[in-house]
């Protein structure tokens, strides 16, 4: 599993730069430096855009994983003579090392400002480099069992419970000009190849938002 | 009608057995009813009821309820209201069933609706919080048990609600299936979409007996080239098959005289349905027809001979 990323216009970043020329940088080597986003060639080629638009990159840093607090906590300690002389920190990598960054830099430097280069996509499936794709959505009530390993919640436009809906043309979706498949033909034809078609015809109550909702955490320890 | 009780005009026709005509009104982006409750009008001695649509195709356009309680409180004409699952959640569609049964309501097709990506408001969230199937669900279970996730409704709603199904759905299976959920949720009728190919139709319409459910028939009598041309492209998954296009392209270029023209469009159409609503009906494959050509409104008289007859 990667968390796919994608560079966000480099305008984009100067703009939240204003005011502050000496930066460090960290660039994820796990997610980010599968997707070209970050890792150190992510790393090398917006130091050298960064130079070239005056900025002093004091420190760059490439951990194996950013979103992880500890991994953060042990590189931190590290550099924590360059963190004296920084006015942000750069981030390449999801919005989780972001968020981890966040959380470990209260601690030590809470007012060095983070900033991110990229935009977090999806939590995505590798086909090869360069070819990711979106086939879950990390709702928490998976329903993959009955639908033959295929999620309607991520691969139909409307996640849609009881679907296909009227929009499915020749098992294409109206939504993207019918050239993608729709979710609910591709659920409809696994079942039918696994003898299952019980499990299509099954009306499914609507997801349940009270368990499925906001900022959830998983704390068994 | 699986539930014996009767809300609406349609409700009762459809527990008589009779077949019926329904006929479709299109609210627009606008304030002003005026031109559909003429439409209505016109429509109203000819049909038992007319659907209503809630922002066909994801095109902002006034309140279906509203414009269901006007047309109904200006005409007399019943209305069946479209309700769709993309704009609002549980609750603010709940809210809106008991708001419609107090506005005289009693007649609900449940759609999932157009996605809001097709619409002119794209960059909107769409909601599909329920889909076509929990929707009915949820009326049946606030008529019936008289609550909502086992809450009271102190003046439940009466309402009778329906389902749509696609006989042009490709693979027929899955669409037929689908349909079953919507029966098991409690619809107590379906509406198809546009079918021009007899074949399909009385293979979809046969699939669907099992469910023992009223079947009404989608109907789209082209009112001219223009539109024939529009429908077969615009028309979700409907073909307009080319024979019936190459007729009316020819009434288009050879008739220059307007009225003219509209009398044979008009003649077409009557040959065109009256052959393939006979056949489904002496079948037992059909309850009703419903004619969804909008602002179409001379063709009822010669929709009713063809039903009569």
């Amino acid at each position: 599993m990667t968390i796919i990323t994608t560079k966000k216009p480099f305008e984009e970043i100067l703009g939240v730069l204003k005011n502050m020329n000496k930066i460090g940088l960290v660039s994820c080597g796990n997610c980010a430096a599968m997707c070209q986003t970050g890792g150190t060639e992510g790393a090398k080629e917006i130091v050298k855009k960064l130079e070239q638009e005056g900025f002093e990159v004091v420190v760059t840093i490439v951990p194996e994983e950013v979103c992880d607090n500890r991994v953060m906590m042990k590189d931190f300690r590290k550099i924590e003579e360059d963190l004296q002389n920084i006015n942000a920190i750069l981030t390449l990598s999801c919005g989780l090392g972001v968020a981890s960054i966040t959380q470990v830099l209260s601690r030590m430097h809470p007012e060095i400002p983070v900033f991110i280069t990229t935009n977090t996509e999806f939590m995505g499936m590798t086909e090869r480099i360069g070819r990711f794709y979106q086939r879950c959505n990390g709702c928490g009530d998976c329903l993959l069992n009955e639908t033959g390993g295929i999620c309607p919640i991520t691969t139909c436009a409307k996640s849609l419970m009881n679907g296909p809906c009227g929009g499915m043309v020749r098992g294409k979706c109206e939504v993207g000009n019918f050239e993608i498949d729709c979710g609910w033909i591709l659920i409809f034809n696994r079942l039918k190849v696994l003898g299952r078609l019980d499990l299509f015809t099954k009306l499914r109550d609507p997801v349940n938002w009270s368990e499925s909702g906001h900022q959830r955490e998983v704390v068994w320890r | 009608m699986t539930e014996k009780k009767v809300f609406s005009k349609l409700g009762e026709s459809i527990k008589k057995g009779e077949f019926v005509l329904i006929g479709r009104l299109e609210p627009e982006k606008t304030c002003d009813l005026s031109y559909l409750i003429q439409e209505a009008r016109k429509m109203a001695p000819h049909v038992v009821a007319a659907n209503i649509t809630d922002s066909a195709y994801a095109v902002v356009s006034i309140n279906s309820m509203a414009a269901a309680h006007i047309i109904q409180r200006e005409t007399g004409l019943e209305c069946v209201w479209q309700l769709t699952t993309r704009d609002c959640n549980k609750i603010g569609i709940a809210g809106q069933i008991m708001g419609a049964h107090a506005l005289g309501l009693h007649n609900i097709l449940s759609l999932t609706g157009d996605h809001t990506a097709l619409g002119d408001c794209p960059e909107t969230k769409p909601v599909f919080d329920l889909d076509s199937a929990t929707l009915i669900k949820l009326v049946r279970e606030m008529v019936d048990t008289g609550s909502i996730n086992g809450h009271e409704i102190k003046h439940p709603p009466k309402l009778h609600v329906g389902g749509a199904a696609n006989p042009n759905s490709d693979p027929m299976e899955a669409e037929i299936l689908k349909i079953s959920r919507k029966v098991e949720a409690g619809a107590e009728f379906v509406q198809t979409q546009v079918v021009y190919n007899i074949d399909i139709a009385i293979e979809f319409l046969r699939e669907l007996k099992k469910y023992n459910i009223p079947l009404f028939l989608g109907i789209f009598p082209i009112k001219s080239y223009s539109i024939a041309k529009e429908f077969d492209t615009f028309g979700s998954g409907v073909d307009v098959p080319k024979d019936i296009l190459e007729r009316w392209k020819r009434v288009k270029t050879s008739v220059s005289d307007k009225k003219e023209q509209k009398k044979n469009y008009d003649q077409l159409n009557y040959d065109l349905f009256k052959p393939f609503i006979t056949e489904l009906k002496s079948k037992g494959l059909i309850a009703g027809v419903h004619c969804l050509a909008a602002h179409y409104t001379r063709i009822f008289p010669k929709l009713i001979e063809v039903i009569k007859s």
